[in-house]
């Protein structure tokens, strides 16, 4: 019975997958929406909870935006959809 | 005008003199029909959001000015000139209310300004835009507090 050879293994060689960047959902700060209609609606897109949709809410007013989400473009462009229809101010960006 | 909590959880308003309905008749006169084509200008031109998504939302937010628009209208002719807004209406009239807040915030940029009393206001239509931003704010509050279900 002859031995299967296992395949030589060359430790300097890495496999690199390419994948592609993932896409954020980014709410933008308006002057108009009431900071607990954004909390709520957050909560409602996404299902956060309490303390995570109030701290993301308190990040786009001081910050001006935040990342709430981050995945696929295709689910990405349904949560701004969303947002949009919530007529809260938001867009899709590809990641860092 | 009064506003007041109704038992089953909504909240009613009784107009009571004419200027009280020139405001919520203002409501849907107010709202800008650009704001779906906003949206639009926020996304790439690969999301075809201008082809797919801005009419659905034109619909959309066109349904929440002719709502208000026709109870508002429906009430004054109404033996019983009352509004009541019900649960199940809450966002059509947060949302009437949110179109007509950010049309007026593009238009007069309330919120980079300094001024927060109405006598401040030398400008006679921004000064009438300021009482409706104000009165638009505290309906939109109480429809939070008291109307919304979620």
């Amino acid at each position: 019975m002859n031995a299967v050879e296992a395949p030589a293994h060359d430790p300097k060689t890495r496999t690199h997958q390419k994948t592609d960047k993932p896409w954020q959902v980014v709410v933008l700060d308006d002057p108009v929406n009431l900071m607990e209609y954004v909390s709520r609606i957050l909560i409602r897109i996404f299902g956060f909870s309490k303390e995570k949709a109030g701290a993301l809410m308190m990040a786009v007013h001081q910050q001006g935006k935040a990342v709430v989400w981050t995945g696929g473009r295709e689910k990405g462009e349904m949560y701004v959809n969303q947002l949009h229809s919530a007529q809260l101010h938001a867009t899709l960006e590809k990641a860092e | 005008m009064t506003l007041a909590q109704t038992l089953n959880g909504g909240l009613k308003l009784i107009p009571e003199e004419r200027q009280d309905w020139l405001i919520l008749l203002e409501i849907a006169a107010d709202a800008s029909e650009d704001l779906a084509r906003e949206f639009g200008e926020l996304m790439d031109e690969d999301s075809m959001w201008d082809e797919i998504v801005v009419p659905e939302l034109e619909a959309e937010f066109s349904v929440q000015r002719k709502h208000v628009l026709k109870v508002v209208k429906k009430a004054q002719r109404a033996e019983k000139k009352e509004i009541v807004i019900a649960p199940k209406d809450a966002d059509l009239w947060y949302g009437a209310l949110n179109q007509a807040r950010l049309s007026l915030e593009a238009e007069f940029k309330f919120g980079s300004r300094e001024f927060t009393e109405r006598e401040e206001i030398q400008d006679a239509a921004m000064r009438s835009a300021f009482l409706r931003d104000e009165f638009y704010l505290t309906l939109q509050s109480l429809i939070l507090r008291y109307v919304s279900t979620d």
